[in-house]
């Protein structure tokens, strides 16, 4: 396996694990790296946009579907709390995990809250909607926008 | 990337934000985006869809056009 596959493999199953962005020395221990060499795999993953890092470039902001930072999309799996960067993402935790989860989150206008149990085969019957701004195209240009 | 309660509640959101309204995309079509993207996430061979298998996937969740075109120049 490739020193960027088990660094990026280190990050997002540390945030599986825990619900919170690892700390560079985190995943250097995790690894068995120096934090130089996990900062330069930081770079090549972004690239690869597996993860988004905030300009200090070594603190997480994204591992997509995990946010490093708290937002209006918490997912809770197993007890665990854990954060989504948008409203995909939010599903995308229990279908990363494998697992059941509940989302809370809320419509954007109203401020109705959204509280949803998703099971293995995906959310129950809802009339709720999503909706992206950004074109496909242009998602990454900035990505926390998007 | 985000809820609402209704294309109503859409609707307003982007007239009070003078932002174009996009395609609506249910949950049921969300959670199968969810699953493409995310499902092998934590594991050794995971990676992102690229461009022509994300065009697919939107294709066949009946998401076509310029706006879900991951090299679409038509926004700019």
């Amino acid at each position: 396996m490739s020193f960027d596959t088990r660094t990026k493999l280190a990050i997002y199953r540390y945030f599986a694990e825990t619900g919170q962005r690892p700390s560079l020395e985190v995943v250097a221990e995790r690894v068995g790296a120096d934090a130089s060499s996990v900062r330069e795999a930081y770079v090549r993953l972004r690239a690869q946009r597996v993860l988004v890092l905030e300009p200090d470039g070594v603190s997480i902001r994204m591992a997509p579907p995990f946010s490093g930072v708290p937002t209006q999309h918490l997912v809770i799996v197993d007890d665990t709390k854990y954060f989504a960067n948008c409203a995909w993402d939010s599903f995308g935790i229990p279908a990363a995990l494998h697992r059941p989860g509940k989302v809370h989150s809320r419509c954007e206008q109203s401020g109705e809250p959204l509280n949803l149990e998703i099971d293995l085969e995906g959310p129950p019957p809802c009339n709720w909607l999503f909706h992206c701004l950004v074109p496909a195209a242009r998602w990454w240009d900035d990505i926390v926008f998007t | 990337m985000l809820f609402f309660r209704s294309e109503e509640r859409v609707r307003e959101w982007c007239a009070a934000h003078e932002y174009p309204m996009r395609p609506l995309v249910t949950m049921d079509q969300l959670w199968t985006l969810a699953t493409t993207w995310y499902s092998t996430r934590l594991q050794e061979h995971s990676r992102r869809p690229q461009p022509d298998e994300m065009r697919s996937i939107f294709a066949g969740l009946g998401l076509g056009g310029d706006f879900w075109n991951p090299q679409s120049d038509s926004f700019s």
